[in-house]
């Protein structure tokens, strides 16, 4: 293997040589640039250039050494070139010989490097477009997620070199390892093949990119959606809007005080400047002293097709897209898509900050390939016309050559990917990234037995030690849990529901799962009976909030008391808290007028008190009220007194005659208590639910059954047995039928001569045979059972006989054995005797039924009309 | 029904029968007690029974001003009446009585169901005015007409019908006739129709009952359409431009002009009236239109000057409110602790100083209250101030400018009556000379006397034409005028009025806080 890739270097370095040697064509000369200046100076880059030669370790380790790639399965087209791709190595070894010439103090570029099998191929041809049947790979974000998830990334062996070897995206995916360009050509093969103009980029980014080392980013799930400040219009003053009251405070104290407060917020703004830069300063990573060298592949988007409006980069490691002025993006060598090659003409001292991707641009852009789809967009199309005739005509035999030269198909397979694999995702099904401040833990579904499928930890500190919170993500749950959300310093725990959890929960806040402690539910009002929006619960309160109920309850509050310690510790379990207050709020009613209509109701039990508040009405500052003293009391004579004047204290805005009356009071204290018994027993059965809930929390905390859905034929075992079961039944109809079509004629038939057509006599008498042997096959059929019959009968006969022999000496339990095998006996002699005589009734029938049959026997029908 | 009139003296419908059945009827045990200390008024009985009393006339019921339920079944009633007053009446049931006709339910809008059982009516009408109802009970009566049943189509709620033991049920395609003409009738004689004799119903009658709404459709939408005038005109009127829009004014200056009509037929003036394009119909009717299409618009400014007005004024209103709610709101909560917090103080002088502090806050509620509702009413007035002086103004343009245009119809006029003038002379001229070609109509001759006559014929004709124009143009104006001094008034007083009764809202409901005060302060020296 050595030898070959020595042997390979040395052709190499022979060809560069040669190159440089060859004399280039004037016209080449002239489109070609003149060498951008880098960062570097000239120099150091050369010196540099020239140590790394020096230096050239003996072969770098491949991360996908060429002994565990087993190339004996590959197809032919991986092992050899066919003669247009040689052809096509040719051209760009004269490209790369011309550029090398051209440009000496440029590097190399990334032509042709060896696939698997240690061919050189061409970088192009190894883009495979390929529209991937999964509609979720339709989009770039999802393909960069996708491929960033499903290898594992390894670095290049070495950052500022390109790498020698550049394999199909076949291999690349059975191995699930890459490099960045093993990365960008599967993005670039998926993204081409739904549509996007996508191209590979080879060029210089930054470390963190290269190394695929996000501590220095923000996790995106950390960051939290921008919240959209809607300006509040401020409507036009209208024509008779009201002056607003003469404003009679002090102007110069406003301003002071507003002065004061300015002063005050920016020296606070000062002091959190600073903080934050110092934080800054110290999240920022030393210098790399290779910045700018690093080696990097990335995939570039241009705008146009897809509705993308504007171009961008993909990182395939990261799957992040960054606009193509990012500081990551240190420069650009040359970029390809399946068709053609680019090399970049720019200078790139600023990063890609100044770079024009028109690609049609020859002084911008110089390709490898004359002729390509890529339209000129700068240059006018007469000039281009134009120039083109004149390097026809100065220069016809390279020019047509290479004009009519298009690319070579793809030599790699069309890229698959099993739907397992593609529900797995990342390799073995787990990734786990890390973030700054944050840890990002990924599993394939189905992989953990709780359908945990993300986990996110956020830390306090850059060295991930103290953690803040944890949010965990999960799918297909039967209790469709959703994400659970865990704040470690403050220990509140919440848990998000899809809709479909058995009491309608949708989020569950909460300390800790012991009952009447500080929790919040939130659930699916539309899928609740008693349309329950939210309840809150402290130690002594429960509060609940209604939707749109047809009696306009809108808000429900239960106090609680301490609860009674009670002497007997037998009735613990039954003893509940103490009701204190029951406040319920309604909305407005609109059928009802307002002074009867309950905005706010208090039933105090212990003080055995209703207070109402009535709603307000339309032009009104005050609300009626009205407060019921419940208490029953007894007269001076022992009689109880039903209802007196003070036992209502009423305010109302616009005094009622009827409402005065005692008849009346007495009936709205009566449903009072009614109602109140019954809010009461509401609130007990809340309570109830409470319990309810999270004991079947736990429950589901405890079994977390999956879901599987009836459309996973894989993992639905129900599904499955219910196919399986199918398919047999099929294949059993399928075996019925072929009985049914079985022909009795044909051994008859088949004694006929053949080809012959049947005369009258022979019909006939291939009836009678055919009759006559069923016949013989019906005496047969009776003749066996008859034998079966009688072979039993005396077999029991024989064991009676043996039974009364040695009745004396047999113990019970050969008794016992003989009696149930005289039992069994009789019995199947009984059936034998049944089947005999059904046997007997039916044969005649049956010979009948096949006479019928044959005289409605196409084959023989006219042959036995005209003799019948 | 019989044995029982001749068994019992007919009786009166009197207090005491009324108010024994309201007791018995009313409540009952403790509410009953209670009841029977405070007395029923009649107006708050909801529900009243009156049967077998042998009643012949009903009476005295004015009182049951909420009634919902009234069962006077049983009686020896002749007449419906006295039942005016009980407009919230549901439930009536006037079954086994000898009324005749139905009448005297007028009032009744909210009947739903209504019982004439065992009657003797022979004809189903009077009943239009309850468009609720739903449950009709005509059974054993006298009806003998099929044609009563048409009668019911127009109660589009009536569910439940009886009609047995009539003359009409004893037709033989009764049923089938009673179920075509009312598809809507789900119970007959108290039994549920079924789909089929619906169907079979709907099929004999097809004809007769598709005409029968091609009829009701054609009349409903001659109303609609009369309707639909109405309320232009109604738009017209209140833009005070009605009749603008044709040539109504220039009719109506010749309907009672001899004089005028009389001329018409001299050679010349009609062509002067008629004639295309310049002649005198036209450009007046084209003023007129003019006038028409101004005033709308007119209209519509001051609509919307209105609108923006009282948008602007409910808009302060509220936002006062909400802030006189909102101080409420922070005083009750105050209050209501500082309520708690006396009543678990034993100390006399700290209870007393605690009350003090409660009346001061008090005090200070009324005082911040009617600080804001005297700062709303300035600002209301000036607002309004405002208003009136723009509303004035943009009448008193409408006006300047009719009037102009107006001013334009009379030059017309006067232009037209010299014309006039000189085609009579001419006319009389060519008569004296004996020259005149045509014949004229022998009371037009007449005219042609002499010079005074034929001059005071065609000033009295221009005098019709003047007086005509200037009293529309007087109308227009005393109508403007006095709408807008009314909308102007009428926003004064409702300001006046709001006001009278915010002070008095909040007057009551310091009192109410100060009196419960009072009364804490009472209890606790009781105590």
């Amino acid at each position: 293997m050595e030898v070959l890739i020595e042997k390979v270097e040395e052709e190499e370095e022979a060809e560069q040589e040669e190159g440089a040697e060859r004399p280039v064509k004037p016209e080449k000369m002239t489109k070609l640039l003149q060498k951008e200046t880098t960062t570097l100076t000239q120099e150091t880059l050369r010196n540099m250039e020239q140590k790394m030669l020096e230096i050239k370790v003996p072969v770098p380790k491949e991360p996908l050494t060429k002994d565990t790639i087993d190339t004996s399965k590959l197809p032919l087209s991986y092992k050899i070139n066919t003669p247009k791709e040689e052809q096509l190595l040719q051209v760009a070894d004269n490209f790369s010989r011309q550029y090398s010439h051209l440009c000496p103090d440029r590097v190399p570029l990334l032509l042709y490097p060896l696939n698997e099998c240690h061919v050189p191929k061409f970088v192009s041809t190894t883009i495979r477009p390929t529209l991937m049947p999964y509609s979720d790979l339709y989009n770039w974000d999802s393909c960069a997620q996708f491929v960033s998830d499903f290898l594992t990334m390894v670095p290049l062996p070495d950052p500022l070199k390109l790498p020698r070897y550049l394999y199909s995206s076949t291999t690349v995916l059975r191995y699930q390892k890459g490099n960045c360009f093993d990365f960008s050509t599967l993005l670039c093969s998926m993204l081409i093949g739904s549509g996007y103009d996508a191209y590979c980029v080879n060029g210089y980014a930054s470390q963190d990119l290269c190394l695929m080392d996000l501590t220095r980013e923000v996790c995106p799930l950390t960051m939290k959606a921008k919240k959209v400040v809607r300006k509040v219009e401020k409507a036009p003053p209208k024509k008779y809007a009201i002056k607003p009251p003469r404003d009679l405070t002090s102007r110069f104290e406003q301003e002071q005080e507003l002065k004061r407060q300015r002063e005050m917020k920016a020296a606070e703004e000062k002091r959190l400047r600073e903080e934050e830069e110092r934080l800054l300063e110290a999240e920022k990573a030393a210098p790399d002293s290779l910045h700018g060298l690093r080696v990097h592949s990335w995939v570039l988007v241009l705008s146009g097709k897809r509705e993308v409006p504007e171009s961008f980069f993909i990182d395939p490691f990261t799957a992040h897209s960054y606009s193509t002025q990012d500081d990551h993006f240190l420069g650009i060598e040359s970029l390809w898509n399946h068709k053609n090659y680019w090399v970049n003409m720019q200078d790139c001292w600023n990063g890609c900050k100044d770079l024009v991707f028109d690609l049609g641009d020859p002084v911008r852009w110089e390709y490898l390939l004359l002729g390509t789809d890529k339209p000129h967009l700068m240059a006018g199309d007469e000039d281009n016309g134009v120039s083109e005739d004149d390097d026809d005509v100065e220069n016809l035999g390279k020019e047509d050559e290479e004009k009519s030269f298009d690319m070579p198909h793809s030599w790699v397979e069309p890229i698959e990917i099993s739907p397992e694999a593609f529900e797995t995702r990342c390799p073995s099904g787990k990734k786990v990234i890390q973030y700054k401040r944050a840890k990002l833990e990924k599993w394939a579904p189905y992989l953990n037995s709780n359908g945990l499928m993300c986990r996110l930890t956020t830390y306090e500190d850059l060295e991930c030690t103290r953690i803040v919170e944890i949010k965990e993500w999960y799918e297909n749950r039967e209790d469709m849990l959703e994400l659970k959300h865990m704040n470690k310093i403050t220990g509140l725990n919440i848990d998000y529901f899809k809709p479909g959890h058995p009491q309608a929960l949708r989020v569950h806040t909460y300390k800790s799962m012991l009952p009447e402690n500080d929790r919040a539910m939130e659930f699916y009002e539309s899928a609740r009976v008693d349309s329950l929006i939210r309840r809150e619960e402290t130690p002594d309160t429960m509060t609940e909030y209604f939707q749109e109920r047809p009696d306009f309850l809108s808000y429900r509050q239960v106090n609680y008391g301490p609860r009674i310690k009670k002497p007997a510790p037998s009735s613990t379990e039954s003893n509940p808290r103490p009701v204190v207050k029951i406040t319920e709020r309604f909305r407005r009613n609109p059928a009802k007028p307002a002074d009867e209509d309950v905005a706010e109701r208090v039933f105090l039990i212990m003080d055995e008190r209703i207070q109402l508040r009535y709603h307000c009405r339309e032009d009104y500052i005050t609300a009626s009220k009205r407060e019921f003293l419940r208490r029953t009391e007894v007269d001076s004579k022992g009689n109880k007194i039903i209802m007196t004047p003070d036992m209502c204290i009423s305010f109302e805005v616009e005094p009622m005659e009827h409402t005065k009356k005692l008849l009346y009071q007495y009936e709205t204290m009566m449903q009072l208590k009614s109602e109140e018994k019954l809010s009461r027993h509401q609130a007990w059965e809340s309570e109830l639910e409470v319990l309810e809930i999270l004991k079947l929390r736990e429950e589901e905390e405890e079994t977390h059954v999956l879901t599987i859905s009836i459309y996973d034929t894989k993992r639905n075992e129900k599904s499955r047995e219910y196919r399986e079961a199918l398919e047999r039944v099929m294949h059993e109809e399928h075996l019925r039928q072929m009985e049914t079509q079985l022909d009795y004629l044909a051994p008859f038939l088949a004694q006929l001569p053949p080809g012959e057509k049947m005369t009258r006599w022979q019909a006939v008498r291939l009836k009678d045979e055919c009759l006559s042997d069923f016949k013989q096959r019906l005496i047969d059929k009776a003749n066996l059972i008859q034998a079966r019959f009688e072979k039993e009968s005396q077999e029991l006969q024989k064991k009676q006989q043996w039974y009364q022999e040695n009745q004396v000496t047999l113990t019970p339990e050969d008794k016992d054995l003989y009696l149930s095998y005289c039992s069994q006996a009789m019995f199947r002699i009984r059936i034998l005797e049944q089947r005999l005589s059904r046997h007997k009734e039916l044969a005649p029938l049956k010979y009948l039924a096949l006479e019928e049959k044959l005289y409605k026997e196409p084959r023989l029908a006219e042959f036995l009309k005209s003799f019948a | 029904m019989n044995r029982l009139y001749d068994s019992m003296e007919p009786r009166v419908m009197d207090d005491e029968l009324l108010k024994l059945a309201v007791a018995e009827q009313g409540p009952r045990e403790e509410a009953g007690q209670l009841a029977k200390q405070e007395g029923i008024l009649f107006k708050d009985v909801l529900s009243l029974q009156l049967d077998f009393q042998n009643i012949l006339r009903i009476d005295n019921l004015w009182q049951f001003e909420n009634l919902r339920k009234l069962q006077l079944d049983n009686n020896v009633i002749e007449r419906i009446e006295g039942l005016e007053n009980l407009i919230h009446l549901v439930w009536l049931d006037l079954s086994f009585n000898n009324i005749e006709t139905i009448e005297g339910l007028d009032t009744l809008v909210n009947l739903e169901d209504l019982s004439l059982f065992n009657n003797r009516i022979s004809k189903i009408d009077s009943l239009d005015a309850l468009v609720k109802l739903q449950v009709l009970s005509l059974g054993n009566n006298e009806i003998f007409n099929m044609m009563n049943i048409i009668y019911l189509r127009r109660f589009k709620d009536l569910r439940t019908l009886s009609l047995s033991g009539n003359p009409i049920s004893e037709a033989e395609d009764y049923k089938m006739f009673v179920c075509a003409y009312l598809p809507d009738l789900v119970y007959l004689d108290f039994r549920r129709i079924d789909d089929l004799t619906r169907e079979v119903a709907e099929i004999k009658y097809q004809y007769t009952i598709d005409e029968l709404k091609h009829r009701e459709t054609l009349t409903q939408a001659q109303q609609e359409e009369a309707r639909a005038q109405r309320e232009e005109l109604e738009v017209h009127k209140a833009g005070f431009i009605e009749h603008f829009n044709s040539s109504f004014l220039f009719d109506s200056m010749y309907a009672e002009d001899t004089e005028g009509n009389k001329l018409a037929c001299l050679p010349g003036v009609s062509e002067l009236l008629e004639a295309y394009p310049f002649n005198y119909k036209d450009k007046f009717v084209i003023i007129c239109l003019n006038i028409f299409e101004y005033g709308l618009k007119q209209q519509e400014k001051r609509k919307v000057e209105i609108d923006t007005f009282n948008e602007c004024i409910q808009e302060a209103i509220r936002e006062n409110q909400e802030q006189g709610k909102q101080k409420i709101i922070e005083f009750e909560e105050k209050h209501l602790q500082n309520l708690s917090a006396i009543r678990e103080e034993s100390e006399m002088p700290v209870i007393e100083m605690k009350i003090v502090e409660c009346g001061e806050d008090i005090t200070q509620l009324f005082n911040v209250l009617m600080t804001l509702e005297l700062q709303l009413v300035e600002q209301l007035e000036e607002t309004i101030n405002i208003f009136e002086r723009n509303i004035i103004d943009l009448v008193g343009l409408f006006i300047e400018n009719v009037q102009s245009l107006m001013a334009q119809c009379r030059d017309l006029e006067n232009h037209h009556h010299e014309k006039l003038l000189e085609i009579s002379i001419n006319t009389l001229e060519k008569i004296v000379k004996g020259e005149l070609d045509e014949d004229l109509p022998d009371d037009v001759r007449t005219l042609f006397v002499d010079k005074d006559t034929i001059v005071n014929a065609v000033g009295a004709s221009h005098d019709i034409h003047l007086l005509k124009i200037d009293n529309r143009e007087d109308e227009l104006i005393t109508r403007v005028n006095s709408w807008c001094t009314h909308l102007v008034d009428k926003i004064h007083t409702d300001e006046i009025m709001r006001n009278r009764k915010r002070v008095k809202e909040i007057n009551q409901y310091t009192d109410h806080m100060q009196n419960e005060l009072d009364n804490l302060e009472f209890g606790d020296i009781l105590d």
